[in-house]
């Protein structure tokens, strides 16, 4: 496992959007970064800098996504490496935070408060002149008003989300860290959050947030780092990171009324490249992963045969990030 | 309202909104129980006795013990602590924050049951209202640095319950009766030096000079907080992935 390269090889490169004018200090930058627990290795030589936009920090539960926000929020000291916000040292500077809203992953939070206690105390405790006004904005910003009055631990998760994001939000600072913010939103809250989030960003905001969904990455993120073992295993567009993971091997399993003829049919295709039948089942490989399902159901119907069932089999995120290392 | 004052008021409210609270209240009231039967059978003229032993030696440090651990350490544990941690706020202000709360807290819920418990077995007379007041501000004292030390403790260590309990039974205790020299680190004997000074009553043997109690007491305060800022300064989460 000594050949893991990140895939493009200049980390200043994965900006999110264009800058407007060179700055002196990246908002966000890990340089060399590594954080080991004892004998484990929780993150391995990171590096990237991030300015304006909405990064997605992709990778599987354990993958390190969390440790790297903490390092960035100045949560874990950097075993090694440097972490820097606006080019100071994140760790052990408390005056960071002026700058800084953070989502935390954990789901705890202070149970005898009300929402809107809760959002005051983050407002009061970040000094600001006018804690009630911005305290009323944040809680309208994530659409709480109507619960603001009930204590914390009647909340539902989802709720709990997005009380912390609007804790994160009350002193409007210039970069957000989030971890995980989506956890627990029903559809339409995280639609609703997208959109905010997306508003930000457009307003010149720094967002960097972590999920293990790829499809909230897709809807959200302009920039995606993905994260696996600790290591930053490809980074770049949305674009280019779906390609990468389509672009692989893929194995399907299908299930039709004439198994054997429809493996003949399909193996005419130059997009598949095997076909077996396993257990009473049709297993496909195929080289391209969008090529393959448009033509999957053609193929079928010119040969007259119906589909029951067309599944692909390795398509979990585990296996996806596994192949980004490995290339 | 001001940083600290929110510090201060959050502090509060979650050491108040926890169960254990409850607890707390019904040992402070112990003493005063005590105290009440101790007045129907007709009172007794060993006031200092029974302070030292009913309050002192165990209300006060298990009160203490347990605000002074959860004022810090339950708020590490359960992760709401970053709250309070990620804000442009020097850590040594939150440590202070915490620590005047621990400590009033602490003395909110002993120096009324040590006053009222003095007062029920002395009764009114001159040198029993004394020797109550006197009691109550050495446990003010003595109560303040517990906590303070129990605090820096809970941001210290994760076990800070086992240790001060350890400490004060197994310490204060036991050792303190078998090893003369264990009475130089032993809050309990800075608050019994202190209270023997504040009343001039023979509150047992070896009492520490009041000079010497009150260093003691000083000493543990001081070191605690900056212990508790120096924690704090260096707070890092627990490792989550």
């Amino acid at each position: 496992m000594t050949d893991r390269t990140p895939v493009p090889v200049d980390p200043t490169q994965v900006t999110a959007a264009a800058r407007p004018a060179p700055t002196p200090a990246p908002a966000i930058e890990l340089e060399h970064v590594s954080r080991w627990y004892g004998n484990v290795v929780a993150v391995n030589d990171i590096s990237f800098a991030l300015g304006p936009g909405v990064t997605g920090l992709l990778g599987p539960n354990g993958a390190g996504k969390s440790t790297l926000l903490n390092l960035l929020a100045g949560l874990l000291a950097p075993s090694a490496g440097a972490a820097r916000i606006d080019g100071r040292p994140a760790f052990g500077d408390p005056s960071v935070y002026r700058d800084v809203g953070l989502v935390p992953e954990r789901e705890s939070v202070p149970p005898y408060l009300t929402g809107h206690e809760f959002v005051r105390l983050n407002a009061d405790l970040q000094g600001m002149p006018d804690a009630a006004a911005a305290t009323d904005r944040a809680i309208a910003t994530v659409d709480l008003a109507a619960d603001a009055h009930r204590p914390l631990r009647t909340y539902s998760k989802g709720m709990r989300q997005r009380a912390k994001l609007a804790a994160a939000l009350v002193h409007e600072p210039r970069i957000l860290l989030l971890d995980e913010p989506f956890n627990g939103m029903d559809p339409r809250q995280r639609l609703h959050m997208i959109g905010l989030l997306r508003e930000m960003a457009a307003a010149g905001r720094v967002i960097l947030f972590s999920s293990h969904i790829l499809e909230e990455v897709e809807q959200l993120a302009d920039a995606v780092l993905v994260v696996y073992a600790g290591r930053l295993a490809a980074s770049g567009d949305f674009r280019s990171i779906r390609r990468l993971m389509t672009d692989r091997p893929h194995r399907f399993t299908i299930r039709s009324s004439d198994d054997r003829a429809l493996a003949a049919a399909l193996l005419s295709e130059p997009a598949v490249f095997g076909a077996e039948l396993v257990d009473g089942l049709l297993a496909v490989r195929t080289s391209d992963y969008l090529a393959f399902t448009r033509i999957v159901a053609p193929t079928a119907r010119a040969a007259g045969i119906r589909l029951l069932e067309v599944r692909p089999t390795d398509d979990s995120l585990e296996s996806v990030f596994a192949y980004l290392v490995r290339r | 309202m001001t940083a600290f004052g929110a510090l201060v008021s959050v502090t509060l409210r979650g050491l108040l909104g926890r169960r254990r609270i409850v607890l707390m209240v019904v040992l402070a009231g112990l003493p005063v129980l005590v105290g009440l039967l101790i007045r129907l059978g007709g009172g007794r003229s060993d006031a200092p006795e029974i302070l030292d032993s009913l309050v002192i030696r165990t209300v006060l440090p298990l009160i203490a013990l347990v605000i002074g651990t959860s004022t810090i350490g339950s708020e590490i544990e359960d992760g709401t602590a970053v709250f309070l941690l990620a804000k442009p706020i020097a850590r040594w202000r939150v440590a202070l924050a915490k620590l005047v709360v621990a400590a009033g807290l602490t003395a909110a819920l002993t120096v009324p049951p040590i006053l009222i418990t003095g007062l029920l077995v002395g009764g009114f007379g001159g040198g029993s209202v004394a020797t109550a007041f006197g009691f109550a501000l050495a446990a003010m004292a003595g109560g303040t640095a517990y906590a303070v030390a129990f605090a820096a403790l809970g941001a210290i260590t994760t076990r800070a319950l086992v240790v001060g309990l350890g400490y004060t039974l197994l310490w204060e205790g036991v050792l303190a009766g078998l090893l003369d020299g264990t009475r130089f680190l032993s809050i309990r004997q800075a608050t019994l030096g202190t209270a023997a000074a504040l009343t001039g009553e023979d509150v047992g043997v070896d009492v520490l000079e009041p000079v010497v109690a009150a260093a003691i007491l000083v000493v543990v305060i001081v070191g605690g907080f900056l212990l508790t800022a120096r924690a704090l300064a260096g707070f890092q989460v627990r490792s989550a992935d």
